[in-house]
């Protein structure tokens, strides 16, 4: 068995009022390739964040290797958001340097490592462009770039393939695949069940904010005894999704008090027609 | 620990992303530098070209009565005023503009001049429409001519007394020039005039040009979805805050300079004037007033941060930060009123009009320790409040969020 990087104990996160994960416990080991699927709301987003100490547990704790919380080592994490978050009035390489210039690289250390995955991906000869005429594949490309130059102990994406045509999709995941195969530790959001049976040795299903399955597609399939993945997660996940954090933070409390006011009329008045 | 090599990289790249943009440009130099000489080249141009237009009408006057000098026609007719006539009416007042007003709203008279005599003298009233830009120019040539004729009259009658006209009038000379008599030098009296600008200037341009960089790196980076990735890198809130801050500082600073350098080569230069120029100051007081800029900078800066910060997307953000652009103007003009003779020291313990009023004091190198502490201290207490609050924004969680 591969050491322990990440470890997540007894990990709850609330906003306000409303609870997003609840009693996360979770092992990340050396080298995994770990597929995180969970419908819309599920939570995967925030337990993404709570991995990359962009969030802090409202309760437990998020320790990597050698104990330390995840927001004190940030430096060991390399993450790709799904929006990936390019500046677009910088060049690909304006914006993979930023982000190693925080880490402390040296720009030429930088270029080289940038160049070496670059041409592998087919954008070397892009990366003086500036980002806000990129594909949403070049996009995607340029971030894993940004996200891998500093060699990340773990590469933590939010949904890579998501929105990316077939060869885009295609070459991400060759590059994950690859990732796995040098030993590096992948942990990849997404939506599609069939994208992380194929380049991950670990799924993670997650559904409102609770781990409902963790195993190997196989031994998952073993265990709950189903033909497939998909049929598993359908069977898992039969209650109602709660409404996510971001959803609500996004109705303002003057929209929601107009929009009780008009669930409550409507409701007044239908009852005085009948 | 703050790594200021990090507060650099994210200042640079911010300074850097911002530059990109030609309306930046527009917005920080070529607007602020150029706004002051083009006003002073383009208004006195306006006025001129509006007067000149104004004086090529023919402008309608009724004269009611008959008794006044026969030399005011010839003088009416030379201004381009047509006359028409008719009977003083039975008022009071001359001034008695009842019944009138229709022939002012038809178009059909621009002034009406009411005259009669009384013994020596001549009694007069002008009916005119002051919202009308051509009754108002008939007033004013009626009264030039009145007022023309009224010094020739005076005169005569001095002389006919057997006196002297010039003497009579003008019993009291003042013998050589106010600017010679002056004991202040040309640099105190720039002082003293810019201490009236400079601070007004200061406050409403640095919070207004720092109000869209702030924006944009702060709501405006939540909304295009960078700020996770700037959240998930080993830097510390306050590093961003910090980053972010200086570069919006110096994209204020920047805009503030050449606002300043527009202004004093537009009164300078196209205005021709001897009072505003280099003031004479000392080292002390450039110093104190480069700190007394620099707290205002951090503290106008730190807040406009911290309020973007809260909004949840850029628009939400502009219409927080607009009002704070009027309410900021209060201070700045309470400043140009305040009597610094004998001010009271709490003054200088107002936020923000502490620092205007130390500049306006710096300014005319009155360097007041008492106050300068007093300043100082406060600002730096209301400076590290605004800070405070800022990277407390900067601590939010709900910071990742993008409004999509």
């Amino acid at each position: 068995m591969n050491p322990p990087l990440l470890k997540l104990s007894s990990v709850s996160k609330s906003f306000k009022d409303v609870s997003v994960l609840n009693d996360i416990n979770l092992q990340i080991n050396s080298g995994e390739i770990i597929g995180l699927v969970g419908g819309n709301g599920a939570g995967k987003t925030t337990l993404l964040r709570l991995m990359t100490g962009v969030y802090r547990p409202t309760s437990g704790s998020v320790l990597f290797e050698d104990n330390k919380e995840i927001h004190l080592v940030r430096e060991n994490v390399g993450i790709v958001p799904e929006s990936t978050g390019l500046y677009g009035k910088l060049t690909a390489w304006e914006n993979i340097r930023y982000h190693s210039r925080i880490f402390g690289i040296s720009d030429d250390v930088a270029w080289d490592r940038t160049m070496k995955f670059a041409t592998n991906l087919g954008i070397a000869e892009s990366l003086n462009r500036h980002t806000k005429g990129f594909s949403r594949g070049m996009k995607q490309k340029t971030a894993l770039l940004r996200a891998i130059v500093h060699h990340p102990k773990i590469l933590i994406l939010d949904e890579p393939t998501a929105g990316l045509d077939i060869t885009s999709a295609r070459n991400v995941r060759k590059m994950v695949r690859d990732l796995g195969d040098k030993g590096g530790t992948v942990v990849y959001s997404t939506h599609q069940l069939s994208e992380a049976q194929r380049i991950c040795n670990r799924i993670i299903m997650i559904h409102n904010g609770r781990i409902v399955a963790d195993g190997s597609p196989e031994d998952l399939l073993t265990e709950y005894k189903m033909q497939d993945l998909e049929e598993l997660y359908v069977n898992l996940t039969q209650e109602e999704a709660v409404l996510h954090f971001e959803d609500k933070e996004k109705e303002s409390r003057i929209s929601r008090i107009w929009r009780q006011f008009m669930t409550k009329t409507k409701r007044i008045v239908k009852e005085e027609e009948e | 620990m703050i790594s200021f090599t990090n507060i650099r990289f994210i200042a640079s790249k911010e300074l850097l992303e911002f530059i990109r943009d030609w309306r930046t440009i527009m917005a920080i130099i070529l607007i602020p530098l150029f706004l002051f000489p083009v006003l002073a080249f383009a208004l006195p141009g306006l006025v001129a070209s509006e007067m000149a237009e104004l004086d090529e009408y023919v402008l309608e006057v009724e004269i009611q009565g008959t008794e006044f000098p026969d030399e005011w026609l010839g003088e009416f007719n030379n201004s381009s005023l047509n006359l028409s006539y008719a009977p003083l009416p039975n008022v009071d007042f001359l001034s008695n503009s009842s019944n009138t007003s229709s022939k002012f709203q038809s178009g059909e008279l621009d002034a009406i001049l009411r005259v009669r005599q009384s013994n020596d003298t001549y009694e007069f009233a002008i009916l005119f429409d002051s919202t009308s830009e051509l009754s108002m120019e008939a007033r004013s040539r009626i009264i030039g001519v009145l007022s023309e004729w009224e010094d020739n009259e005076v005169k005569n009658r001095i002389e006919n007394a057997g006196l002297d006209a010039e003497s009579t009038l003008n019993p009291l000379v003042y013998n050589g020039t106010i600017s010679d008599s002056n004991t202040a030098s040309q640099g105190e009296q720039s002082g003293l005039a810019l201490s009236l600008i400079v601070p007004l200037v200061l406050t409403i341009w640095t919070a207004s040009i720092a109000m869209q960089p702030s924006i944009d790196m702060t709501a405006g980076e939540r909304e295009r979805g960078t700020m996770e990735a700037l959240l998930g890198l080993p830097l510390s809130r306050i590093e961003i805050m910090l980053g972010k801050w200086g570069a919006v500082s110096t994209i204020a600073g920047i805009g503030v300079f050449f606002q300043i350098v527009g202004l004093l080569f537009a009164i300078n230069v196209l205005a021709q004037t001897d009072v505003f120029g280099i003031p004479d100051l000392s080292i002390f007081s450039i110093i104190l007033l480069l700190v007394a800029v620099l707290l205002l900078s951090l503290i106008i800066v730190a807040f406009e941060l911290a309020l973007a910060m809260g909004a949840k997307s850029a628009k939400e953000a502009g219409t927080i930060l607009a009002p704070m652009l009027i309410f900021i103007t209060i201070p700045a003009l309470l400043t140009s009123v305040i009597n610094l003779e004998g001010i009271e020291s709490f003054w200088f313990a107002v936020p923000i009009l502490n620092l205007l009023l130390a500049m306006r004091e710096l300014l005319v190198n009155d360097i007041d320790i008492l106050h300068a502490i007093i300043w100082i201290t406060s600002s730096i207490f209301y400076a590290s409040l605004s800070i405070l609050y800022a990277s407390r924004q900067f601590k939010r969680e709900d910071l990742v969020i993008t409004q999509s």
